[in-house]
C-alpha cells in the first residue's frame, strides 16, 4: 500500500504523458508531423484551471468539457491554413503556434505571467486519468478498419493518391488535427488540477518533442504504441533513480546519460518502436 | 500489459523500508535540482547540505540522515521524489525544492501528509508558505530583500528617476520585477521606460539603448547570472556609466566572473552577508573552503536549512517525528546562523536582516 502510495503520482503521470502521446499520434497516423499540441496543452491547462478557481461548483465533467472544447475550436482555423503545409513546414509553423501561445500566458498580467497559476484544488484522480485515456484508446482504436481508418492510411501513404481516389484529404487531415487538439487540451486540464498549479514554463517546444518522443519510441504502427513509449520513458528515469542509488552512484547527471544512452538503444534496434517487440513475439 | 510490466519492474528493483532511519536519528529528505535548469543552485545547495550535516555530526547535534534526490528542475519529479520521501523512505522532514514553481506543485502534498517542508531557496511571494502549516522557509522573498536595498542605494546614490530592464518569461525575474516595479512606486522614484527580454536572448543592444535614451538616474535590471552579466557588460560598452541596481539573479559568484570589470559598482540586495565575522558565518565559510566550493546565497541558504532542522529536534526534545520536528520548528528562535540571527514570523517565513553589497575590485562588499 505504502509502495502504491509512493508511486502513484507516477502511475498518474504515465496516463497523462499517454494522452500526450496519443495526441501526437492522431495527426501522426495520417502522415501529419504537427508539433502544435504543447500550446493546445497550454490552452486546456489554464481554461480548465481558470474555470475551476473563478466559478465554484462547476463539475470536473464541464470543466474537462470545456478544456476539450476550447483548444478544438481554435483548432479549426488554424489547421485549414497549416495542413496545406508538409512534412518539415508543418512542423515549424506548429513549432510556431506553440511558441504563440506560450508567450501568450507569459505576457497576459490576469495570469500572473511567468509566474502561473498556483493552489488550483486537486480534483483528478487516477480512475478520471485512465478513463480518459480509455476513452481516447478506444476513439483511435475504433478507427483502425474503419472507412475513415482506411483514409487516414491512404493519405499517410501517399496523399495526392488519396485524392485522386475521391479522399476529402483536407476533412480528413483537419478532423485528426482538432480530435489531436481536444485530448491535449484534456491532458492539460487534468495535468494542472493533479499537480496544483500551471505556469508557462511547462509548455515550451521542450514538452512537445517529449510528446513526439514517447510517441515514437513506443511505435506508431498500433494505435496503442503511443501509450506504452509514454509509459515507458515516464518509469525509466525513476527506475534508473532506484539503479543508481543501488549501485551507489550520487544523484545527478549519471541518470541522464543513462537515460539518453537507453533512448539511443531503443531507436537504433526498435526503429518500429517498443510495439514491434510484441509483434516479434507473436510471429515467433 | 507491458506499463504494469514496468511498474512491476520498477517495484520488485525497491526493496520496501529499506532506507530506515539510524536508531537515535533522523531521516530527512532533500529534493534538489541536480540536472537540468537549476543544476547550478543544486550543487550549490547539495555542498551546504552535506557540509551542514557533518559539522552538526561533529558537533554532538543530533544525528541527521539526509537523502539527497535529484528532480531535474521540473515538477512531475519534484512531486515523485516528495511522494518517494513521503509514502516510501518515511523522512521526518523535507528540505526543498529548490524552484518556487516545483514547491508550489510538490509542497501541497506533504501538506495532505503532515510532514513538515522547509524551503531553502524559494522567494516567490505568494503560493508557498501559504500552502499550509507544514510549509516553512529560510529564503528571505523578493519583497523582503529588495525595497530595504533601494532604501539604502538612494540613500548612497540619491536617484530620483529609474529605467528598468527585466526578463518577462522566467518565475525568478519577473517575481522579482514585480516587486521592483511595487517598491519604486512606494519610494517615489519615477520609471521613466520599462524594457522586457527573454531568457535565450544574448543581444539587449535595442533594449539598453532605448533605456538609455531616456537619461534616467539609475537603471534597474531583474535578469538570472548568465543574462546579467551580458546586460551589464552591454551597458558599458553603451557608454552607460551611471549606477545599476540588480536583483536576486545577480546574487551569484558567475556573475562577477563572467561580467568582469563591467561588474564594478554593481549593486544588489542579499539575504546573506558573505563578508560576516559572526563565528556561525565563518564556520560556515571554513566548511565550504574544505569542499571546495565558492560559497554563495543558496549554499548559506541550505547550510542554515540544516541547522534549523537540528535546532527543532533540539527544541523538541531530540525526539525525530514528524509532529515533534513540526512542533519544534515553531519553536526555532534567534538560532545563530551564516544568514545571521534566524527567527520565523508568524506565517513561517525567514525572518533575519537582508544585507546590500556592491561589486568592488571584482569582489562583493557589504555596503554599509
Amino acid at each position: 500500500m505504502d509502495l502504491f502510495l509512493a508511486y502513484q503520482s507516477l502511475i498518474a503521470f504515465v496516463g497523462i504523458n499517454g494522452l500526450l502521446a496519443l495526441s501526437v499520434y492522431a495527426t501522426l497516423c495520417c502522415g501529419q508531423l504537427s508539433l502544435a499540441n504543447a500550446g493546445f496543452m497550454a490552452i486546456g491547462a489554464y481554461t480548465g484551471a481558470l474555470i475551476t478557481q473563478h466559478a465554484r461548483g462547476v463539475p470536473f465533467v464541464a470543466v474537462l468539457a470545456a478544456s476539450a472544447l476550447l483548444p478544438a475550436i481554435i483548432a479549426v482555423p488554424l489547421g485549414l491554413p497549416v495542413l496545406r503545409l508538409r512534412g518539415v513546414f508543418l512542423a515549424i509553423a506548429t513549432i510556431g503556434f506553440g511558441e504563440m501561445v506560450r508567450l501568450f500566458f507569459v505576457n497576459w498580467d490576469y495570469t500572473n505571467g511567468a509566474l502561473g497559476l498556483v493552489a488550483i484544488p486537486q480534483r483528478t484522480h487516477l480512475w478520471t486519468i485512465f478513463l480518459a485515456l480509455a476513452g481516447a484508446l478506444y476513439l483511435l482504436g475504433r478507427l483502425r478498419g474503419s472507412r475513415a481508418g482506411y483514409a487516414l492510411e491512404a493519405i499517410r501513404e501517399d496523399e495526392t493518391a488519396a485524392r485522386t481516389m475521391g479522399i476529402d484529404t483536407t476533412a480528413h487531415k483537419l478532423a485528426m488535427f482538432v480530435l489531436g487538439a481536444a485530448i491535449a487540451g484534456v491532458a492539460g486540464a487534468l495535468e494542472a488540477h493533479l499537480t496544483f498549479m500551471v505556469a508557462p514554463s511547462g509548455y515550451g517546444f521542450g514538452r512537445v518533442v517529449d510528446m513526439l518522443v514517447q510517441a515514437v519510441v513506443g511505435g506508431t504502427a498500433a494505435f496503442f504504441g503511443p501509450v506504452i513509449g509514454a509509459a515507458f520513458l515516464t518509469v525509466l528515469p525513476e527506475v534508473l533513480r532506484e539503479a543508481g542509488a543501488r549501485l551507489g552512484f550520487a544523484p545527478g547527471p549519471f541518470r541522464l546519460f543513462l537515460n539518453g544512452a537507453i533512448l539511443l538503444v531503443v531507436i537504433l534496434f526498435l526503429p518500429n518502436g517498443l510495439v514491434s517487440l510484441l509483434r516479434r513475439r507473436r510471429a515467433a | 500489459m507491458v506499463v504494469l510490466l514496468l511498474l512491476g519492474i520498477a517495484c520488485k528493483e525497491k526493496p520496501a523500508g529499506e532506507a530506515s532511519a539510524p536508531s537515535g536519528g533522523a531521516l530527512i529528505g532533500a529534493a534538489l535540482s541536480l540536472t537540468g535548469a537549476a543544476a547550478v543552485y543544486g550543487a550549490q545547495q547539495r555542498a551546504g547540505i552535506q557540509a551542514a550535516a557533518e559539522e552538526i555530526a561533529q558537533g554532538g547535534g543530533p544525528k541527521l540522515q539526509v537523502l539527497i534526490e535529484d528532480d531535474g528542475s521540473t515538477k512531475e519529479q519534484g512531486i515523485t521524489v516528495f511522494q518517494k520521501f513521503i509514502n516510501r523512505d518515511k523522512v521526518s522532514a523535507i528540505l526543498g525544492p529548490t524552484l518556487s514553481n516545483t514547491a508550489s506543485a510538490a509542497d501541497p502534498l506533504a501538506q495532505q501528509a503532515q510532514v513538515p517542508v522547509l524551503g531553502i531557496s524559494n522567494t516567490a511571494a505568494t503560493g508557498i508558505t501559504d500552502i499550509g502549516n507544514y510549509i516553512w522557509r529560510d529564503s528571505l522573498t523578493e519583497a523582503q530583500v529588495i525595497p530595504g536595498a533601494f532604501k539604502k542605494a538612494r540613500e548612497k546614490l540619491g536617484f530620483k528617476t529609474a529605467g528598468v530592464l527585466y526578463g518577462n518569461d522566467d518565475v525568478f525575474t519577473k517575481a522579482g520585477y514585480d516587486v521592483m516595479r511595487k517598491t519604486l512606486a512606494d519610494q517615489g522614484i519615477k520609471v521613466l521606460d520599462t524594457q522586457t527580454f527573454a531568457k535565450p536572448d544574448r543581444d539587449f543592444h535595442a533594449q539598453l539603448t532605448a533605456l538609455i535614451g531616456v537619461k534616467p538616474d539609475v537603471v534597474v535590471v531583474s535578469a538570472l547570472a548568465d543574462n546579467a552579466a551580458a546586460i551589464v557588460s552591454q551597458a558599458r560598452q553603451l557608454g552607460w556609466s551611471g549606477p545599476i541596481l540588480g536583483g536576486n539573479g545577480f546574487n551569484s559568484p558567475a556573475f562577477i566572473k563572467n561580467a568582469g570589470a563591467a561588474a564594478e559598482g554593481v549593486m544588489v540586495g542579499t539575504s546573506w552577508n558573505s563578508l560576516s565575522q559572526e563565528p556561525a558565518n565563518q564556520k560556515f565559510l571554513e566548511a565550504m573552503k574544505k569542499r571546495g566550493v565558492n560559497p554563495d546565497q543558496f549554499s548559506a541558504q541550505a547550510f542554515t536549512g540544516v541547522q534549523i532542522l537540528a535546532e527543532a529536534i533540539k527544541r523538541a526534545g531530540g525526539k525525530t517525528g514528524r509532529e515533534e520536528i513540526e512542533k519544534g520548528l515553531g519553536l526555532v528562535k534567534d538560532l545563530d546562523t551564516p544568514l545571521g540571527k534566524f527567527s520565523f514570523t508568524p506565517s513561517r517565513d525567514a525572518q533575519h536582516d537582508p544585507s546590500v553589497q556592491q561589486v568592488k575590485d571584482g569582489k562583493f562588499q557589504i555596503v554599509q
